[in-house]
């Protein structure tokens, strides 16, 4: 097992570099570079090209590309992470800063959209063909169709607006400290966040949930006597679990895209929101690592679903 | 007919019908038949001639839309008897006999069991719900259990995965789990069609064993007439939901008297005999079971068939044992010839 792990980690390595460099090149072909985007028109209409120049070498832009990518990556296996263009704060502060609330509105809607998504898909399995069933059917289909931004948009509209039960925006009110203040701010992101992946995970539940519970050993299970809820949940569920906890770590990348969006829409100070700030300000340090570590995030995913699905399963672990 | 002080089983008139696409597939159509404790009853015929639907019904484990339109399945317990066709499908008087009175083993082993938890934990189940054991003597017995059926170093094998048992021991393990609590019948359904024949031997030797140690009475299904001359005590031949001929062992292989018993038993090829054997097959093949033949389900593809044969004809008991549903055994009778 501790092999397993250990090779599966190895494996990331070359996965990493490669996808560094990915970014890198993929940024380095966008239009402008951080001059052209930190200087203001107007100011910019009057310097010369020797003073745009000087202000390319002083931001180190005119060195060639390789280099530069080189450079940046030396840095970052250092654990500098260089500094954002706008502003010059250092960027692994901007993560400090950011990275807990984005971690928080993801891991609550996982937890969210797996939980309810298996419970919703295993009820509609156990009672296929009801009006539950159909119900739940309809509703998973709009919930994998319709934009996450839409439902954000209108969960904004309803809740927040009309009703005023829930806070518009933003993760706490100042002065505001307790885990409970928080609550009513995650609640609707999260909801919305997860509501996609919930309506994947219920449906692949479901129709994983009655292949499993056509197998042989459920037979066997109610040959020896066993309760129905027993045969249901212990034989039919577990065996059914292991492909939808593949289909969760498939659909991990989709969350963390996901938050990007619905923070901007909640307003959440995410990484996500300060991902499209830095994307309109062109500012390359900070979209870069930002986007390395989504990356990384996203292997570590999977990689933590392998080491779940090989807990899970034990025919995985032979192989 | 044997006293019913030494059946387990009896099963009387029993008609089981599958509904699909609205239309009607009369499976089982009226069987009768006894499983004497003790004794092998073993139940041959051609696929799809309801012998699995017959084991099925008797543990109503039957899927959702069919059902037991007609007749009585009466188990002969020591506190009385009980009719299970009464009983709720998953109630808790037929899940009380399901595994503890009555047990199943399956054809295949290979998906018979579940392949995320250990042998002994599945073993340990049926203990579980049928015994009152504490936790350390349901291991305990389990380890028994597996080394009664012959498996080797039982206290290591019993925390494996069914992955890493081979076929024949996983067969092993099913035995052992239908074992556990000591049932008074064992419904066996082609249990080692799914192995090779060196397997198929020693399990059969392990079920003679069981038998004879514990008073087991086995229901044995198969289309192997060899396994039959070997194992059984009584014979019962089903074609197309109907017993068309019941017996004992002798009775049946010796002194078959319905057509189609006569031309099953012609078309197995003997080993030894050599390439060039004369072998029968049965002409034509079993008829689409929503579209049946009027009166005698054999009569299409019999050689022996006459104008009566378009009605049905009645189950004759024309000695003790040995019973017949056809209008021309007489024909056939061993004095006869």
């Amino acid at each position: 097992m501790l092999t397993y792990v250990i090779r599966r980690i190895l494996i990331l390595i070359p996965m990493l570099l490669t996808i560094s460099f990915l970014v890198y090149t993929a940024l380095e072909l966008t239009p402008g570079d951080a001059v052209s985007a930190l200087i203001n028109p107007e100011v910019a209409s009057r310097l010369s090209d020797a003073q745009f120049a000087e202000l390319r070498e002083a931001y180190g832009l005119n060195k060639p590309f390789i280099v530069r990518y080189g450079i940046w990556l030396s840095n970052v296996m250092q654990g500098n992470f260089g500094h954002s263009l706008a502003g010059g704060v250092p960027i692994s502060t901007i993560f400090l800063d950011r990275l807990p609330a984005t971690l928080e509105l993801s891991l609550v809607a996982l937890l969210f959209s797996t939980v309810l998504g298996c419970i919703l898909g295993t009820y509609s399995a156990l009672k296929r063909g009801s009006i539950t069933d159909s119900s739940l059917t309809v509703v998973g289909m709009i919930g994998v169709s319709i934009p996450e931004f839409f439902f954000g948009l209108v969960a904004l509209l309803i809740f927040a607006l009309n009703l005023g039960w829930l806070p518009v925006g933003g993760r706490l009110l100042p002065g505001y400290e307790t885990i409970w203040d928080r609550v009513p701010h995650i609640i609707m992101p999260a909801m919305v966040l997860s509501l996609m992946m919930t309506a994947g995970v219920m449906r692949y539940a479901r129709s994983s949930m009655l292949d499993a519970l056509t197998r042989e050993f459920i037979t066997t299970a109610r040959s020896k006597g066993l309760p129905e809820w027993r045969i249901n949940l212990l034989h039919g569920f577990r065996v059914a679990l292991t492909p939808v906890i593949v289909l969760i770590g498939f659909r991990l990348p989709l969350l963390i895209g996901g938050s990007v969006i619905i923070e901007q829409v909640f307003q959440w100070p995410g990484i996500g929101n300060e991902f499209i700030g830095a994307v309109r300000g062109s500012d390359y340090p900070l979209v870069m690592m930002i986007a390395l570590f989504s990356v990384f995030a996203v292997l570590m995913a999977s990689l933590i679903i392998d080491v779940l699905t090989a807990l899970i399963d034990p025919r995985v672990r032979l192989s | 007919m044997a006293g019913t002080q030494d059946v387990a089983l009896s099963v009387k008139d029993l008609k089981t019908y599958f509904y699909t696409n609205n239309r009607c597939n009369k499976a089982v159509n009226g069987v009768s038949f006894e499983i004497r404790k003790g004794k092998t009853l073993c139940i041959v015929g051609e696929s799809g001639c309801g012998k699995s639907v017959t084991a099925s019904t008797i543990m109503q484990l039957l899927p959702k839309l069919s059902r037991i339109e007609q007749g009585q399945i009466t188990y002969h317990s020591d506190d009385g008897d009980v009719n299970i066709e009464q009983l709720d499908r998953d109630g808790k008087e037929m899940r009380a006999i399901r595994g503890s009175e009555i047990a199943m083993i399956f054809q295949d082993p290979m998906t018979a069991l579940n392949p995320v938890y250990t042998i002994g934990f599945q073993i340990g189940e049926s203990l579980k719900y049928h015994t009152d054991l504490s936790r350390s003597e349901i291991r305990a017995k389990t380890i028994d259990l597996l080394r009664d059926m012959g498996i080797s170093l039982p206290e290591m094998r019993v925390d494996d995965y069914p992955h890493s048992y081979s076929g024949g021991m996983r067969q092993r393990a099913m035995i052992a789990m239908a074992m556990s609590c000591n049932p008074k019948i064992l419904i066996a359904d082609e249990p080692t069609t799914a192995l090779d024949v060196t397997i198929q031997s020693q399990i059969f030797e392990l079920m003679e064993k069981l038998k004879t140690e514990n008073e087991t009475a086995i229901m044995l299904i198969t289309h192997d007439m060899g396994v039959v001359a070997e194992l059984a005590d009584d014979v019962a031949v089903m074609y197309m939901g109907n017993i068309v001929e019941a017996g004992t062992v002798d009775q049946v292989l010796r002194y078959p008297v319905h057509p189609y018993t006569r031309a099953l038993l012609e078309s197995i090829p003997v080993l030894g005999r050599g390439r060039d054997q004369d072998i029968q097959p049965i002409a034509g093949s079993t008829p689409d079971p929503y579209d049946r033949p009027k009166g005698c389900q054999f009569a299409p593809r019999c050689k022996f068939r006459v104008d009566a044969c378009d009605v049905m004809p009645d189950e004759v008991t024309y000695n003790e044992t040995h019973r017949v549903m056809c209008w021309r055994y007489q024909e056939f009778l061993p004095d006869a010839e």
